[in-house]
């Protein structure tokens, strides 16, 4: 004799619950417990198929014939679409690499490099370590000292507005003027060292980190 | 099952044979040679199936409606890829299930809270409340409303895995075989899905049994 078990399964898939095998039947006719599963299955089953069906309305073909032509209409410009977003692609792609190329090639870097002569420099001798709540006094920015071009780390070329600016403003060509910067403290240390100082908007103050041991500088910034 | 050749189940429309007496595989085939007859009856065949079909999946007639026709969009505009391993209702099926289950999840991200089932189970599937009402209606059409809507709530209370398959099997009839092509699940699966959602369904509908 099966088992329950079995005999459950086989309730379960029968295609008709109302027609099941013999051996079903057999087992059934001596288990209530399967037995009572089997008229379970059944009205459950009667009750999930029996239910109304819903149909299409009257208009699905209209609606349907609609939606098709709007389809056909679109996909018969389907080469323009998928050839312009190629191109696009195409198009955001060379820019990328060319944004890295010319990354990679130092055309964006402001990275300056170390000078290796020590040229002398306007900078702020031992800067207190406690700030004063004297004013210091004002000093003109016309009477900082500018500073030879040729030091600075950096070549002419990349900056060509500068030289128009200091022919025009009776500066020597190659000489670097305090607008060009701003001042530097040095906290601690007293050297000779060239700071290049990057281009900064009106009002901005540049920050600069000084490595004094090492004796490089480097822009990390700009404070307004 | 044996690949059928395409070109060789090629007919033409018009000719001695009627639209009415081609296998879907022929209208397929002629589909794909641009037959627009071909593909009307196509739709006229499975028109009342997939809608009924997907209704009983999401519960919602005119949206149902709607998934139905962009089924038969899609069979037309995928007819050149169709291949035919299997039966076309099979098929269509597919298509009409994705399109229903899609439609289920975008509902569940929209996170909307029916007032049958504001409560979720483990799954995040929607718990129904449907306590059972003992109270005798008298109208025999209110009886058999009140049945249907109970059945279609219940449907809908089910977990998503089990209700493409139930809804197939108990609603729309197909075989055990043809539900594991439409779901592309094996067998085994198809039936263990069915009989636990059976058994869900046993205890929500038992007033009605």
């Amino acid at each position: 004799m099966n088992g329950c078990k079995y005999i459950r399964e086989r309730i379960d898939e029968a295609d008709n619950p109302n027609l099941l095998p013999f051996e079903v039947a057999e087992h059934i006719a001596e288990c209530q417990d399967c037995g009572r599963f089997a008229v379970e299955r059944s009205g459950l089953r009667a009750l999930l198929s029996g239910g109304t069906r819903v149909n299409a309305p009257v208009n699905f073909d209209a609606m349907l014939n609609a939606r098709l032509a709007e389809v056909k209409s679109r996909s018969s410009f389907w080469w323009l679409g998928s050839v312009g977003y190629a191109r696009i692609a195409t198009a955001t792609a060379a820019v990328v690499v060319m944004v890295f190329a010319a990354q990679f090639s130092g055309l964006f870097s402001t990275k300056t490099a170390v000078p290796t002569s020590e040229p002398p420099i306007a900078l702020v001798p031992d800067a207190p370590t406690h700030v004063p709540s004297v004013r210091p006094p004002e000093v003109s920015i016309a009477s900082v000292p500018v500073v030879p071009r040729s030091n600075r780390g950096y070549t002419n070329a990349a900056r060509p507005r500068r030289d128009a600016m200091a022919a025009s403003a009776s500066v020597p060509i190659g000489y670097f003027t305090a607008e060009d910067g701003g001042v530097v403290l040095v906290r601690g240390r007293n050297g000779d060292i060239d700071v290049p100082v990057p281009t900064v908007s009106v009002g901005a103050q540049p920050l600069l980190y000084v490595s004094a041991g090492q004796r490089t500088v480097r822009n990390v910034g700009s404070s307004f | 099952m044996a690949a059928v050749t395409h070109q060789a189940q090629a007919i033409e429309l018009g000719g001695s044979r009627s639209v009415e007496a081609a296998s879907d595989h022929e209208l397929l085939a002629a589909i794909r040679d641009g037959d627009e007859v071909a593909f009307q009856e196509i739709v006229r065949r499975y028109r009342n199936p997939i809608t009924n079909f997907v209704y009983r999946m999401i519960d919602d007639y005119d949206r149902s409606v709607e998934l139905a026709q962009e089924t038969f969009i899609r069979v037309y505009t995928s007819a050149s890829r169709y291949q035919a391993n299997y039966s076309f209702s099979t098929y269509i099926y597919r298509i009409a299930t994705n399109l229903a289950i899609s439609e289920l999840r975008r509902r569940k991200r929209r996170k909307t809270i029916s007032l049958f089932s504001p409560f979720t189970n483990d799954d995040g599937d929607a718990v129904e409340i449907d306590p059972p009402d003992l109270n005798t209606l008298q109208d025999e059409t209110m009886i058999e409303n009140e049945r249907r809507r109970a059945v279609a709530r219940a449907i809908t209370s089910l977990p998503q895995k089990y209700r493409a398959a139930i809804v197939l099997r108990d609603v729309e009839g197909l075989s055990y075989d043809q539900i594991a092509q439409t779901l592309n699940l094996s067998e085994g699966t198809v039936k263990s899905r069915i009989n636990r959602a059976r058994n869900l369904l046993k205890e929500k509908l038992s007033a009605y049994i």
